[in-house]
């Protein structure tokens, strides 16, 4: 793994840093205004290593938990609490912390994480860990460049290294989906980065990377997650939403005269409204063109003129102020006519999506019955092909994420493999196989699998899966399916035969 | 995961421009003993019978750009093997003459190139049949006879014109294993075939594959990588294909739509009320509007097809050999009969499947001969989608377009009632004022124009010029949804022949 390379290098060398820290009290979250700090800070007071052990998942065989580390960097921000990305935490067994670059790790405890905004806070109990580490102040906005640092630990001594500001962007989140205004610096510094490392000017933090190359560093800016860690604390933080509709620019003046609009071009045409403002017409329609949102005027290319960030795309709107539930106020031009419409922001959940991106909050799940294993439908099992899953992953699988979540199947199960037993022989090569009815009874998640299991008919249970190229039909004996599970379980040394 | 897709390839050969080293002085020595060779007919004590009647066949062909369908890539110089047959007929593979725009045919020892032209060309079984321009050039040629399916272990012994050389080659070797495999040229077709450790190398497409002076096959594919593995066309599909076009048509392998599995299951045996005996083979999916759909059901089992024992493997022992039963679904012709002996409901029963040729999936397997079908208005360029314009687009076309595998390769399957006959893809867009807004530049499926649904190529033409509103909208469609455009009617009508003019396209329409 690339990554353990990384941070698993060179660490042994026995040369010390001398820290000339001394104790002082940590400093409040930075205050709006940004004056340029009077001393050069000394970054080895706040910024940290965080070593995290998580279960990894075994696509192929979900019963295995093999646990894998990383290290990236934390951010002391307040008086305990280090903040991190929270990728690689939703499923660790283990975080430490280490300052200073080099020496004691300390066990560490996940106070909080979200995987949509990727942040987390991490504490310790350990009081020495505190001793000599400070707030680093955030600043509240980013400003357009032109150079930032980026300043990490790499083997035990403190990097510091200049960034050329490229852009603000946005995309979607590293971990999740909801839109985030990202700041894209220009590196030569080689090897991966993204490991939270900060990026800074002037003393100030301007935020966290969250992905990169040797050349370009995605970074979470710090506007961004003051706003985010004040909600948390004050126990306001609902989620990050999303827009749940579709849009394209409407920079092509024979489109949008023919939605209706006078004049130049200017606003971005809906062309799938989502569901969830959508209730009985009462949201945005396919071919409304939008244009206004929360205010800000939305122009022909899907951007709005943010006063700080220039040029954005309109969907950090869904972020930039709000949280989910949220209602912006939005002006559309529909048959001609500008109407006003408010939009209640939607969470942004994984459990929303066919085939969900992450499935965190458990330990995989799967059952497996006479030695059929099945296990959700998720992004996690496609990726068990590997970092080039997109291609090597079965196509038909993979074309279910662009599935709606119908009202009576929300999710998928899918058939991953056979272990080979008395009861399944004949259907020892089948796999990857989405199962639609089982004994009868439509199948969406392992909890009806098993609900179903428990109603054979005619002495046997019947597997029915999805129309297509594949298999369409399995029956598995029923009296000795208990039986077979038992004897499954046993032979392939798996410990339990299902987690739910 | 292991990826055990194994990739097959025709084994045309590419000829070198020019005329190379048959030129050079050894040649000449060639050319000088040519004509006591010509003067002396008979046989050289050491050759085959069946020499004189394998040819050379060389080939100029010119395929399509299927992303930009009214050009055709420049000409490429292509060579194979084939061998005359009753009738004075060439019969080779049908890969070696695809898209052949000139075709000449190369006699054993003849230094002169015969112009011919194709009379048959199966594509679906690789095979086609030529015929000289001057009949009488092949008439003194004794014709090959064909013999029977070989026996694995038996010796064979190829005669063609591979890479490597200009003068015939043999090559020998022994039947390795004999059953149902892909065929590369048709792409979505498999059906039966021997494997030899017989070199058959590229050039070798097409040539007899000999025993006991009998063609017992036709040298047609190679896998890469796999080592002293080479496989050639049977007698029994030679025979279909030969059969086939005695009525001057050429039909096409029987397809009825029958997705059949293995039986193995105790359980099932038990459910279906079977014996455990391996007998009969499960019908798991029918095909909808398949003549299988009329006469069987999900569940039915095969006990017998055609008198041929069907094991719950889905094999039958064919001539010594375990075979898919698929291989006795493809030996009646079009329009003819299969005769199957079914378990139905705990009973058997005797039905004869209606057999007729299959060509819903032409789009999906590789298509030959026909330029593709295209209709550009106001620079927008849309044509059929098929496997061929996936392939000329680019692996980059089917990674960013779920939806176009998608639509090509599942939907007729899955969910036929709102599968398109034709699906329709902007293939690009040529630039020009009228267009110059125009969003979308390619790739995209499209779903609608002016409302009208587009099931087919005509529907866009239908659809563009049944416009009478200032402008037409366009509609595309992707997996979850659809982008729209929208242009100005009267530009593009006014820009239409100049979009022409200036991308030097002769028409605007091929339908």
């Amino acid at each position: 793994m690339n990554f353990l390379a990384q941070f698993f290098g060179n660490r042994c060398r026995t040369a010390a840093l001398v820290l000339a820290a001394c104790i002082v009290g940590f400093a409040p979250v930075a205050a709006q205004a940004q004056p340029m700090l009077k001393t050069a800070p000394d970054w080895t007071r706040s910024l940290v290593n965080v070593e995290i052990t998580f279960k990894a998942y075994d696509a192929f065989q979900p019963w295995n938990n093999p646990t894998l580390s990383v290290r990236k960097h934390g951010l002391v921000v307040a008086p305990g609490e280090v903040l991190t990305t929270a990728q690689y935490l939703p499923t660790h067994t283990l975080v430490r912390l280490q300052k200073g670059g080099r020496g004691r790790w300390y066990d560490a405890r996940v106070k909080w994480w979200d995987a949509q905004s990727n942040l987390a806070l991490l504490t310790t109990e350990e009081p020495a860990f505190w001793t000599g580490l400070e707030a680093a102040p955030l600043m509240a906005t980013v400003p357009p460049g032109p150079e930032f640092n980026l300043v990490r630990w790499r083997e035990g001594n403190l990097e510091n290294r200049k960034v050329e500001f490229s852009r603000f962007v946005v995309s979607e989140g590293t971990v999740g989906f909801a839109p985030q205004m990202v700041l894209e610096v220009g590196t030569d510094i080689g090897g991966r980065l993204g490991w939270a490392e900060i990026v800074e000017r002037d003393g100030r933090v301007a935020g966290l990377t969250t992905y990169g190359s040797s050349r370009l560093c995605g970074v979470m800016p710090a506007s961004f997650i003051r706003r985010v860690l004040e909600a948390h604390r004050a126990d306001r933080f609902p989620g990050l939403g999303y827009f749940d509709f579709t849009w394209q620019p409407g920079s092509n003046p024979a489109l949008v005269a023919e939605l209706g609009l006078a004049g130049a071009p200017r606003g971005a045409v809906v062309h799938s409204p989502g569901s969830k403002n959508g209730k009985e017409g009462k949201g945005l329609h396919a071919g409304d063109i939008l244009l206004e949102i929360g205010g800000f005027e939305i122009d022909s290319e899907g951007d709005y003129l943010d006063p700080d960030y220039g040029h954005l795309q309109l969907e950090n709107l869904a972020t930039r102020t709000s949280f989910a539930g949220d209602t912006l106020p939005m002006k559309i031009l529909r048959g001609g006519k500008e109407q006003k419409l408010d939009y209640v922001i939607p969470r942004a959940e994984f459990t929303d999506e066919t085939v969900p991106r992450e499935l965190f909050g458990a330990p995989p799940t799967y059952v497996v019955t006479g030695g059929l294993v099945f296990q959700p439908l998720a992004q996690p099992f496609l990726r068990g092909w590997g970092d080039e899953w997109r291609k090597n992953a079965p196509f038909r699988l993979q074309y279910y994420q662009y599935a709606d979540p119908a009202d009576e199947r929300k999710s998928l199960v899918v058939l991953s493999g056979v272990l080979p037993d008395a009861i399944n022989v004949g259907y020892q090569e089948a796999g990857m196989l989405v199962v639609d009815r089982v004994n009868g009874r439509t199948v969406a998640t392992l909890a009806e699998l098993v609900a179903a299991l428990a109603e054979p008919k005619d002495g046997v249970n019947r597997f029915e899966f999805m129309k297509g190229r594949g298999l369409q039909r399995m029956l598995l004996d029923a009296a000795d399916l208990d039986a077979a599970t038992k004897r499954v379980v046993e032979h392939y040394g798996i410990p339990a035969a299902s987690r739910l | 995961m292991q990826n055990n897709t194994m990739q097959i390839i025709a084994v045309g050969k590419k000829r070198r421009r020019g005329c190379g080293r048959r030129f050079e002085w050894a040649g000449w020595i060639a050319l000088a003993c040519l004509a006591l060779a010509l003067a002396t007919p008979r046989l050289r004590a050491e050759e085959l019978p069946a020499e004189r009647a394998v040819v050379q066949i060389l080939t100029s062909t010119q395929v399509p750009v299927y992303d930009a369908p009214w050009r055709f890539r420049s000409v490429q110089q292509m060579s194979g093997t084939g061998f005359v047959i009753e009738g004075g007929r060439i019969l080779t593979n049908a890969h070696v003459i695809a898209w052949a725009k000139q075709i000449l045919v190369r006699r054993y020892q003849d230094p002169r190139l015969l112009p011919a032209r194709v009379v048959f060309a199966g594509h679906d079984c690789d095979l086609a049949l030529l015929e000289v321009i001057d009949p009488k050039e092949l008439a003194a040629v004794k014709p090959l006879e064909f013999g029977e399916l070989p026996e694995v272990r038996s010796t064979v012994v190829t005669a063609g014109y591979p890479a490597g050389g200009d003068q015939m080659s043999f090559t020998r070797g022994v039947v390795s294993r004999i059953e149902v495999q892909p065929y590369a040229h048709p792409g979505n077709r498999a059906l039966l075939a021997v494997q030899t450790d017989a070199a058959i190398n590229p050039g070798n497409s097409g040539g007899p594959v000999i025993q006991d002076d009998k063609v017992v096959g036709v040298a047609f594919q190679g896998i890469p990588g796999l080592q002293n593995a080479g496989f050639f066309i049977p007698t029994e599909v030679i025979r279909h294909f030969l059969d086939d076009v005695k009525d001057g048509r050429y039909d096409g392998i029987p397809m009825a739509g029958v997705s059949i599995c293995d039986l193995q299951n105790p359980a099932y045996r038990r459910f279906l009320g079977l014996a455990d005996d391996g007998r009969g083979a499960r019908v798991d999916f029918l095909r909808a509007g398949g003549t299988a759909e009329r006469v069987l059901k999900p569940d039915d089992v095969l006990l017998e097809a055609n008198g041929y024992v069907v094991g719950s493997d889905s094999l039958v022992l064919y001539k010594g050999n375990r075979v898919s039963v698929t291989v006795l679904f493809q030996q009646p012709q079009a329009g003819g009969k299969l005769h199957l002996k079914i378990w139905r409901d705990h009973a058997p029963l005797e039905v004869d499947l209606p057999m007729e040729a299959y060509d819903g999936d032409r789009l999906a397997g590789h298509q030959y001969d026909e330029p593709p079908r295209y209709y550009i208005y106001g620079g927008l360029v849309f044509t059929s989608l098929s496997a061929n314009y996936l392939d000329s687009a680019g692996q980059s076309a089917a990674d960013e377009s779920a939806q176009l595998v998608y639509e090509l390769h599942h939907r007729q399957v899955e969910d036929p009632a709102s599968a398109r006959p034709e699906p329709v893809v902007l293939a690009g867009v040529l630039p020009n004022a009228v267009n110059a807004d125009f969003g979308i530049r390619g790739r995209a499926l499209v779903n609608r124009i002016n409302g009208v649904r587009i099931e087919r190529l005509e529907d866009v033409k239908r659809a563009l010029l049944g416009q009478k509103g200032e402008r037409h909208l366009f509609e595309f469609w992707g997996p979850k949804h659809g982008p729209m455009e929208a242009m100005d009617r009267a530009a593009a009508e006014a820009a239409n022949a100049d979009i022409l003019r200036t991308y030097g396209i002769v028409s605007a329409e091929r339908l």
